[in-house]
């Protein structure tokens, strides 16, 4: 009679290739699918029905009006705080967010009652309403490089007519 | 004498330090994979600021708007009217106000307020500050009330 060899032990190996087929095309689908985007970030703004029109009647306390005016090709021809001129150059909304600081007082605080009314013209590109947002509500702390917000709250005046840009 | 058996050896491979990299790539390209940008239209070149950050909870109903300009291979504009890219095409601000009432109506058939609703708005960085508005406008008058404006996260610089 043989006898089995004590010492040997049945292997039984796992399939290995169908896996390895499945994970390839995971990965390839993960490769072929990726895009690689910059992040995005957002500014909030509120627009109640109806606001435009109640401003009008009754103006806010504590209102800050910010009159953007553009030229006929739609760059910037000039920033506006209230009446005051703050030019058009490069540093304008380093300026304008100095400006805000002031009057809003503690940038820190956060919580006060202050409404920027961004008023542009029609053809005025929207990065410059974008920069000028971002003046008015916050700046990057020079420190700590984290966003600093003073203002919440952002609006739109109601929008101009596409023929009186110069004004 | 000892014969060696004719038995010809097989040598399996060891596929542990294979199959270990091949799941630390996709585990990779699974956290890199963006899928909530599905919605952004590459035609469209937001303005950068360095203010821009991601919102910190993300949002429950939101409509995106994408606003830009028809631009080649190289990214220069071959058409100077702004248009709204939507699943149905590039149409004009005007164009788009149906589109909105649909939206509206969809979200009313749906139980959800579009009072709130944000409606995202990526806009390119040339587009006439104005038709973003007139934008916000026919959406105000299908009964939207939040907004907010997308831009590009600018690298701080150090």
């Amino acid at each position: 009679m043989k006898l089995r060899h004590k010492g040997e032990v049945d292997k039984i190996e796992a399939q290995m290739a169908p896996m390895i087929d499945i994970v390839f095309q995971l990965l390839i689908f993960f490769m072929l699918t990726l895009k690689i985007l910059a992040p995005e970030g957002d500014f909030n703004i509120n627009m109640p029905i109806g606001q435009a029109q109640a401003d009008e009647d009754s103006e806010p306390q504590l209102d800050i009006k910010v009159r953007l005016l553009a030229n006929p090709d739609g760059t910037l021809q000039q920033v506006l705080l209230g009446t005051r001129q703050l030019g058009n150059d490069e540093r304008v909304f380093d300026r304008l967010n100095g400006e805000i600081i002031s009057i809003v007082g503690r940038p820190d605080s956060g919580d006060n009652d202050f409404e920027v009314e961004i008023d542009a013209d029609y053809g005025l590109h929207y990065n410059n309403v974008i920069q000028a947002i971002s003046a008015c509500t916050g700046k990057i702390d020079p420190v700590t490089k984290l966003p600093v917000r003073y203002v919440e709250k952002i609006k739109f005046a109601k929008p101009r007519p596409q023929s009186g840009e110069a004004q | 004498m000892r014969i060696k058996s004719s038995k010809p050896s097989l040598v399996d491979p060891d596929m542990t330090p294979m199959i270990d990299i091949v799941f630390q790539l996709i585990a990779f390209f699974m956290i890199v994979t963006n899928f909530e940008q599905t919605q952004a239209d590459e035609r469209v070149k937001l303005p950068e600021d360095e203010l821009a950050q991601p919102p910190i909870a993300p949002r429950e109903q939101e409509l995106y708007i994408n606003v830009g300009f028809e631009r080649d291979k190289q990214g220069n504009i071959i058409d100077p009217t702004p248009y709204v890219f939507s699943k149905e095409g590039a149409k004009t601000a005007q164009a788009f106000a149906s589109e909105l009432q649909m939206e509206a109506r969809v979200a009313q058939t749906k139980k959800i307020d579009p009072k709130t609703m944000t409606i995202v708005i990526r806009a390119d960085a040339e587009t006439p500050t104005g038709i973003v508005q007139e934008l916000i406008k026919l959406a105000q008058d299908n009964g939207f009330e939040k907004f907010a404006l997308k831009a590009k996260a600018k690298a701080l610089d150090q």
